[in-house]
């Protein structure tokens, strides 16, 4: 018998190596043909860049939000009954997905685009290409938004992004601690008397390190840049994209964090940790200049202290200073690619500014009997209207609203999120953790930090 | 002189019942057919996502606009990169932390649960597996409980030792210790399992015969067992540093890649430029690594089969 069993030969037109060579040539036109036709997944080259629906009640079809998957997808759920009075025939699907890992690739990819999504604002500015020119749909809304919201979702001359949340940083103290320490909260105007304080705290209790030293080199870096914005409205850059870092804003906010490092006034731990609650909740910690989100932790994290903690607006770093600067934040996107970005549009016009909508989302609800008072709306209207949110029993029953909406009006404008914002951790991040532990100055930190981030990041965005 | 053809055309007419046919048999399209999911799947999987990949280590794409073309600089860029041999040499040392103790370990406890008279053998293997099918984000946060610096378990007891406390997820020193003491203890349960199967393949005679010849358990692991389980302990040294090399998960959870840089890896260091949508150089970094473990794997193989 002569015939071959063997597929790969008998009776076979190809051989083993002829379909190897075909896949290496398969192979090679998969390598030549994406750069031949500049045909990439994502290439926004040829989309609309400004988005110009006409609002209307007769607005129809099903819009498909992203929404970080927590409290406040259940929040925002809470706005479409409102919203449907207004849009009757939009149907608004909203789902809870894990944003920042997913939204990038979805953009680039161009597969399963969302009708628009909520992103925090130190992420926008990397996928700032992929989103729709919103500027003149915001215009008659720009005169009611607070000034920095507007500057950090600016890129190139273009509004990407609808303003969400605003973060004031704020000042919270332990009122027993200050009381037997016979520190007065009210004298804490300045850097100066905040670190004054600390001082009399730690004669008073050895064992104290009033103030917290972030140990997350990202967490403390946009601890860093609450006190420039506070100080140069700036950041890390200025409105043309030239770093600020070599400044006397730096250098002051720096110093005093050294500083409090060097005294050890500070107490080292990573924000909402088992160690950085133990250190809130047993004295360790009593001064925490930080964002308003901090409320957080006194009213759903901490054990044994809830009660016994009040919140001011933060020290200014000279008097008649700001008393306030940005600490995170977050707003909605409308990528280039979704089917019914109109619809996105709307339901976000609505969110935040219509009265009806900025009311649901942060007035008492299931999630948040008393509302939502972890942030503030970035609308004007909304800020100087009537309180959205009550008074908590964790914070002593303060009036919040009061103190948080004036906060909210102090931050200066001018706050520019470059693109490679959070790539800077590795770099100014991690100098001021070395400066911390001693292993570094001032000088050294900003020296090393400008070269470090000039070659690796601004000179590398082709 | 005009070529002609040296074959005799009743030659060829002969082998023609031999030869392959120009077309396929019926026999034939029904084999390309059965094993044509694998190759389509292989193609958009496996073969396009590796050759866009190489494409692409060589542009500055950022995930929008244009392409273009920038020869080698994504890779002179890493390679005069002291963060990108920081990131190698953190590796590097996570690997020697890990990979020999692991391996030495895993050989002789699978040698003791299959050979030994140990009661409770089955329970044993549970508990030594256990923590490889635990989700990983569950350890972790039990591992940042035992060792965290102020209110751990560990510096708790050591307090009693009369000790100071130790950063060990904090200080630069002990950031790269923990977290292969972390890896040790999720992942030897899949090292218990490639050695256990291995030790059990070695004929029982074998051992009975250097018992007859009076070989003590200690002269029987290292003359019979540990060269008999060698090309297992080169397929587990191959896979540990691939693992090692991409490691990501563990130091994100437990340090993020800190304090400093102290703990970032390789996988982490790559993470980075992708996440800052960074993919040329993140590409360029992936080839590398590709290249690098290429090498290691081979010389790992070539040593531990030099004896064969």
């Amino acid at each position: 018998m002569t015939g071959n069993n063997n597929p790969w030969t008998a009776g076979s037109p190809m051989t083993r190596r002829r379909l190897l060579n075909a896949f290496a040539v398969a192979g090679g036109l998969g390598l030549a043909s994406p750069l031949l036709s500049a045909c990439v997944p994502g290439s926004s080259g040829g989309g609309e860049e400004k988005l110009a629906p006409s609002p209307s009640a007769a607005a129809s079809g099903t819009v498909t939000l992203w929404m970080r998957d927590d409290d406040l997808l259940k929040v925002f759920k809470t706005v479409i009954p409102a919203f449907n009075k207004k849009y009757p025939d939009v149907k608004v699907n909203m789902v809870g997905v894990d944003i920042a890992t997913k939204l990038p690739p979805t953009l680039i990819s161009g597969t399963g685009v969302p009708d628009g999504s909520f992103y925090e604002d130190v992420n926008i500015g990397a996928q700032a290409a992929h989103l729709f020119d919103l500027t003149d749909l915001m215009a008659p809304h720009a005169a009611d938004t607070l000034q920095f919201k507007l500057d950090v979702a600016t890129y190139d001359q273009k509004l990407v992004a609808v303003p969400w949340d605003t973060d004031p940083g704020m000042l919270y103290y332990r009122e027993s601690v200050l009381s037997d320490a016979g520190v007065d909260p009210a004298s804490l105007t300045t850097f100066d008397s905040l670190l004054d304080g600390a001082r009399t705290i730690k004669e008073k209790f050895p064992k104290a390190q009033p103030i917290p030293l972030e140990q997350d080199a990202n967490l403390g870096m946009q601890w860093l840049m609450m006190m420039i914005n506070q100080q140069q409205g700036t950041g890390l850059v200025d409105a043309n994209g030239a770093l600020t870092i070599d400044t006397d804003a730096f250098r002051r906010a720096l110093t005093w964090i050294k500083t409090v490092a060097d005294e050890e006034l500070g107490a080292r731990s990573k924000f909402a940790s088992t160690g950085h609650v133990a250190q809130l909740d047993d004295g360790t910690i009593s001064l925490v200049p930080w964002a308003i989100w901090f409320n957080f932790l006194p009213q759903t994290g901490l054990k044994t202290t809830k009660g016994d903690w009040r919140v001011g607006l933060l020290p200014a770093w000279e008097e008649g200073g700001a008393r306030s600067g940005v600490m995170g934040g977050s707003s909605f996107v409308i990528p280039k690619k979704a089917k019914n970005p109109e619809l996105a549009w709307l339901f976000y016009e609505f969110a935040m500014y219509d009265p009806a909508g900025y009311g649901t989302v942060y007035g008492p609800n299931d999630t948040y009997p008393n509302g939502l008072n972890t942030a503030l709306p970035s609308v004007k209207a909304a800020l100087e209207g009537p309180p959205l949110f009550k008074p908590v029993a964790a914070l002593g029953n303060q009036d919040l609203w009061s103190i948080d909406t004036e906060a909210a009006k102090a931050i200066p404008p001018g706050y520019r999120i470059p693109s490679w914002f959070n790539s800077a951790a590795a770099y100014l991040g991690v100098n001021m953790q070395k400066m911390i532990d001693g292993k570094a100055s001032v000088d050294e930190v900003i020296n090393v930090s400008v070269e470090q981030i000039t070659k690796n990041l601004v000179d590398r965005q082709r | 002189m005009t070529s002609t053809s040296v074959v005799d055309p009743a030659v060829e007419r002969a082998a023609g019942s031999v030869l392959p046919n120009r077309r396929p048999s019926r026999r034939g399209w029904v084999g390309y057919a059965l094993i044509a999911p694998f190759f389509i799947l292989f193609a958009a999987f496996g073969a396009y996502p590796l050759i866009f990949a190489i494409q692409l280590s060589f542009t500055d794409w950022r995930g929008s606009g244009s392409v273009n073309w920038i020869g080698l600089s994504n890779y002179t860029y890493l390679l005069t990169n002291l963060e990108f041999w920081g990131s190698l040499a953190n590796s590097g040392v996570m690997w020697l932390l890990i990979v020999p103790i692991q391996t030495i370990a895993a050989v002789a406890v699978a040698a003791l649960l299959s050979r030994s008279n140990l009661r409770f053998t089955k329970v044993l293997r549970t508990v030594v597996i256990l923590p490889y099918v635990t989700p990983m984000a569950a350890m972790a946060q039990a591992f940042i409980l035992l060792f965290d610096t102020n209110f751990g378990v560990t510096n708790y007891l050591l307090g009693f030792l009369g000790m100071e406390p130790i950063g060990w997820l904090t200080t630069t020193f002990w950031s790269k210790p923990t977290i292969a003491l972390f890896v040790l203890w999720k992942t030897s349960g899949f090292a218990l399992i490639i050695m256990l199967a291995a030790v059990q393949q070695i004929p029982g005679e074998v051992y009975e015969a250097a018992a007859i010849d009076g070989a003590n358990r200690v002269r029987t692991f290292f003359l019979i067992t540990v060269p008999l389980v060698r090309r297992s302990v080169a397929f587990f040294v191959v896979v540990s540093t691939l693992g090692i090399s991409q490691m990501f998960l563990e130091p994100y959870v437990l340090t993020k890649g800190g304090p400093y840089t102290s703990s970032k890896t390789s996988g982490l260091y790559l993470y980075d430029h992708i996440g800052a949508s960074d993919l040329g150089t993140g590409a360029a970094n992936s080839f590398l690594l590709v290249i690098l473990v290429l090498i290691l794997s081979l010389a790992a193989t070539k040593l531990l089969r030099s004896e064969d």
